[in-house]
């Protein structure tokens, strides 16, 4: 007779070693975020428009522009900053056909381009294939994972504007949350 | 000589479309790929056009197959201007009969470059 292998106890952790998500900030550097955006700002808004790379206090009012990132790494990639400053950015875009009172729509345009220019180069970036989504305005999506962040900060124009690569997914659960910790199944 | 600007956003559509005026092409513009298939149905036919990959209602990827699904229109120029950059997708956009690719962003003498491998400079812009 022999003795029946049992197999080991499920405890989770060979799941969640396999579910280990890896973090932004091990696919991308702020570096690598900065050039992107610096790029875009000279090739979009004009050539002696700079970003200096100042942290600033961003204003209460402020106004979020983001595309999705969905692949191996899903995320959000956001630039936020003042609306008065969003408003300044869709001039320098639209230059000389902004209309002399900009509405929303026109600013959501613009500023969503900004941020559907910086994503796509974000994306280029990290491991794919991955897939874009469309521009959006609005407040800034929530950070899930804090860790799961690289953020740059800059001032454009002497206003603050933050550009956020963030992770969309909450963070895995440790052993510590383990609601059943004697493997009890529901 | 003539050009379609194709991109769901208006500030660059008038980008495009500015940098593409000052070589000395006439201009029009369109928010999506359906929008644009209906400017060369209604018989307005250029000699160019530039493609965002992103759009609502019809992308550029669709756009593109669905013009080098019609032989009346083989004579098209297809530049895709984009922020999609992976490799990928690139070869997805030539296989699918695009003639060049453009990231964004892009400067007017990227462009411009462009334009002139493809001998798509109208003669006031190669003089």
């Amino acid at each position: 007779m022999t003795a029946v292998q049992h197999p080991p106890l499920d405890t989770g952790e060979r799941r969640r070693t396999g579910d280990a998500r890896t973090l932004i900030t091990s696919l991308i550097d702020p570096a690598t975020v900065e050039a992107i955006a610096v790029d875009a700002w000279v090739a979009l808004v004009g050539e002696e428009e700079l970003l200096v790379p100042v942290p600033g206090d961003l204003p209460a009012d402020t106004l979020s522009a983001w595309v999705d990132v969905v692949g191996p790494w899903t995320g959000s990639v956001v630039l936020t900053t003042g609306r008065q400053t969003a408003a300044d950015l869709t001039r320098a875009l639209l230059r000389e056909a902004a209309p002399e009172l900009l509405d929303h729509e026109d600013v959501a345009d613009a500023f969503g381009e900004i941020a559907n220019v910086v994503g796509g180069n974000v994306k280029a970036a990290l491991p794919g294939p991955s897939t874009l989504g469309l521009p959006e305005v609005g407040p800034a999506p929530a950070v899930r994972h804090p860790e799961d962040v690289c953020r740059i900060d800059v001032l454009w124009r002497g206003q603050p504007l933050a550009v956020s690569v963030q992770g969309a997914l909450p963070s895995l659960p440790t052993p510590h949350d383990n609601p059943h910790p004697n493997g009890a199944s529901l | 000589m003539r050009a379609l600007v194709i991109d769901d956003s208006r500030a660059m559509r008038r980008i495009v479309g500015a940098a593409l005026e000052g070589l000395g092409y006439e201009t029009r513009q369109a928010g999506h790929g359906r929008e644009a298939l209906d400017v060369l149905q209604e018989g307005w036919t250029p000699d160019l056009c530039t493609i965002d990959w992103n759009m609502p209602v019809m992308d550029g990827l669709q756009f593109v197959s669905a013009v080098r699904a019609n032989p009346a229109w083989r004579r098209l120029t297809l530049m895709m201007v984009t922020s999609e950059s992976e490799q990928g997708q690139i070869v997805r956009a030539l296989a699918a009969g695009a003639h060049e690719y453009v990231i964004k962003p892009f400067t007017a003498d990227a462009l411009r470059d462009k334009l002139a491998l493809l001998g798509m400079l109208p003669e006031e812009a190669v003089l």
